[in-house]
């Protein structure tokens, strides 16, 4: 698709990025806004750590809906994953003190579990045809349930007690740069490990044989068919992956950057996981868009500490719904994303 | 999904809580506790005692009423997940407009009475217009309504909370609830001698469901929602406008829903509260109506399981030392199971049973 076409199709999108740009600059001039105080370099960190698991999640849906399954239960995933990462890493320190080593042990068990718990969800969509969406849905309900569940068997409350976060990677020196040093060389290692399967993903899907084969799964599964390549087999492997990446983005919220497991109300994952699927749609599939649309929904989430900080005071029950708020409005501007002609129809092979 | 009888349907049904309910016996058992005591507890704690069902009856209702509210959207093909948002909306008119016109109108029983059917329709309306949202989403710009309903979901609960925090909680109050309705807005509790039950409640549920029934299998916006859900283009050609039908039918699955707020702030609390403290009937009733396979009639029963089901879970809850969050994990194993006929077919022919078909 040439670049003319790209630019006629997502002219919504476009117009409504360069549409609430004019409406930030207006605004900044009119009413005075301190755009400087709120485009800090802590407003851009935080922006960075809350559109990690956002991204990573949004990554993992994007392969599992190219490939022509719509894993809805993203939330679900995420949920079990940031309980595993919590449970695990403190498991593994016997209940005592949990060290960095600890941490990292959690964020592999929860990637790894999540994968198991994705084989059954796949076995439901792809061998036995369930209704992804509702099967998609049950997945967050059993992660509502089982998540609080296993965490009162655990540690005798829904939540886990408090535990230390993955520390900062600190390059000496080159992190007492201005603004770039703490942005880039004082930085998670979880955010810097998001960057690096944004590129593997993009690589992955647009120039090696099994992207292609994802994205032939979902467009004409017959064509991959006569093909000579199993369908089914495509699909199984990237439904994988999104639990996966799912998992290791719950991993991120629970052991990366908040602290512990909280399993109050719709538990600490509050709705990433569907405003990952949005970030993916935004980005009409694209890895590095989904990314990018990643880092606005954080942006939302980072702007409630900056409004605050300038001094602009609105009840934080109402700041806490930017995020919410902007995926509204970033589905009703995309619009029709053309999903892949396939997604959501099991294949039949004929034997 | 796929095409099933009646019976099969109801064989489904059957297997996926079975299913569900031994596979929660096993976690139960598996993290030490007794898995017996479980299940006797859950079977005590719904039908146990003349409270015990009185309370399951109570949780029926909602569950009834939220299930037909998203039986009406699935049948017509659109995912209301958003039963909760627009039945916190709805409680949420039905609250305020008591708050308001109750200085106003005469007190004792006909103001009650007048107080009681006013506030309920300006509920049905609200919850009616915050479904109404996500279907124009749906229908002028293909905005996924799973996602939407989700989204509004949350910003539901977070905006009624702001309200009744900064507006409607009186001086010097700790807890963000409002001033207590009056005690002629209420609805007598006839049979069971509870101050959150009323007969006449289940009654307004059970009418509910018939109604909808009728309106969906006797009237032209019924075939015409029914039509679309299931055969998209024949609808289309037959002169429904795909769009309007469903903005129309989302308001109309969101005003159930409304309805179930205004019950619920009426018979239930009698008064209102931080929204996101309340049970979360609008997710429990996609499994009631889900098992019900989206048929309003079919709800009633599914709903009394389910209410029968939360009823134990809150009697485990309170009386034993076994965390009563597996019953929401056991919800989401039945709508799991439901959601895949195919695993019980063939699980059924390989059985031998019914192999005659496919």
């Amino acid at each position: 698709m040439s670049i003319a076409h790209e630019v006629a199709d997502r002219r919504v999108t476009i117009g409504g990025v360069v549409a609430a740009l004019l409406v930030l600059v207006i605004g900044s001039s009119v009413w005075d806004l301190p755009l400087v105080d709120i485009l800090t370099v802590g407003a851009v960190q935080r922006t960075l750590r809350a559109a990690t698991p956002i991204a990573l999640a949004a990554i993992g849906g994007l392969y599992a809906e190219k490939s022509g399954v719509f894993n809805i239960g993203l939330e679900g995933f995420m949920i079990f994953g940031a309980f595993i990462a919590a449970a695990a890493a403190w498991i593994v320190s016997g209940g005592g003190t949990v060290t960095q080593a600890h941490l990292w042990v959690g964020v592999v068990t929860a990637t790894l579990a999540c994968a198991l718990l994705t084989v059954v969800f796949a076995v439901l969509t792809v061998r036995f045809e369930a209704n992804q969406i509702v099967a998609g849905l049950a997945v967050w309900f059993i992660a509502l349930g089982f998540a609080p569940f296993s965490s009162i068997v655990l540690w005798d409350g829904v939540s886990s007690p408090s535990l230390p976060n993955i520390a900062t990677l600190t390059v000496p020196g080159l992190s007492s740069l201005p603004v770039v040093g703490p942005i880039l060389f004082d930085i998670s290692p979880l955010v810097v490990l998001t960057v690096i399967v944004t590129a593997v993903a993009w690589v992955g899907l647009y120039r090696t044989r099994y992207g292609y084969w994802v994205q032939a799964a979902g467009e004409n599964p017959e064509a991959l068919d006569t093909a000579g390549v199993n369908v089914n087999r495509v699909r199984f492997a990237a439904v994988i992956l999104s639990g996966a990446l799912a998992g290791l983005a719950g991993a991120t919220l629970s052991v990366g950057f908040a602290g512990g497991f909280t399993g109050s109300g719709v538990t600490m994952v509050d709705g990433r996981g569907w405003i990952a699927i949005t970030a993916y749609l935004f980005a009409n599939y694209n890895p590095i868009g989904a990314f990018a649309a990643s880092v606005l929904f954080g942006g939302m989430d980072a702007l409630q500490v900056q409004l605050q900080t300038v001094g602009i005071s609105l009840p934080s029950s109402l700041t806490g719904l930017f995020p919410y708020v902007a995926v509204l409005v970033v589905l009703v501007l995309v619009g029709r994303t053309r999903m892949p002609a396939a997604a959501g129809e099991p294949y039949d092979t004929e034997d | 999904m796929t095409k099933a009888t009646v019976i099969e349907r109801i064989l489904i049904a059957t297997a996926s809580i079975t299913l569900a309910l031994a596979l929660g016996a096993l976690i139960v058992a598996a993290v030490g506790y007794d898995p017996v005591l479980f299940v006797y507890s859950l079977l005590y704690g719904a039908i146990g005692n003349v409270s015990n069902i009185a309370f399951t009856l109570r949780q029926s209702t909602m569950l009834i009423l939220a299930g037909v509210a998203v039986a009406v959207a699935f049948r017509a093909g659109v995912f209301n997940i958003g039963v909760q948002g627009q039945f916190v909306v709805g409680g949420f008119a039905t609250a305020v407009t008591i708050l308001v016109l109750a200085p106003i109108l005469p007190g004792g029983l006909i103001g009650g009475l007048l107080l009681v059917v006013v506030t309920t329709v300006a509920g049905i309306l609200a919850g009616g217009a915050y479904g109404a949202l996500p279907g124009m989403m749906k229908a002028y710009a293909d905005a996924n309504e799973v996602i939407t309903t989700i989204m509004l979901n949350f910003i539901a609960t977070g905006v009624v909370f702001f309200f009744v925090d900064q507006f409607l909680r009186p001086a010097g109050a700790a807890a963000p609830n409002t001033e207590q309705f009056p005690d002629y807005v209420s609805l007598p509790s006839v049979l069971f001698q509870s101050s959150s039950f009323s007969v006449i409640g289940f009654g307004v549920a059970l009418a509910t469901a018939v109604g909808v029934y009728f309106v969906m299998t006797r009237t032209r916006f019924g075939y015409d929602l029914v039509t679309s859900g299931h055969q998209e283009e024949a609808a289309a050609y037959s002169g429904v406008d795909p769009q309007r039908t469903i903005v129309s039918t989302m308001a109309f699955s969101g005003m159930i829903a409304g309805l179930t707020g205004s019950l619920f702030a009426i018979m239930i609390l009698g008064y209102y509260s931080d929204p996101s403290t309340f049970p979360t009937y609008g997710f429990d009733a996609i499994a009631v109506s889900l098992l019900a396979a989206n048929n309003p009639i079919a709800v009633v029963p599914s709903g009394i399981l389910f209410g029968g089901l939360d009823a134990g879970q809150q009697y485990i809850g309170f009386t034993l030392d076994m965390p009563s969050e597996l019953v929401d994990g056991i919800v989401g194993l039945v709508v799991l199971f439901v959601a895949t006929p195919e695993l019980f077919r063939i699980a059924g022919l390989r059985a031998g049973f019914g192999g005659e078909d496919e």
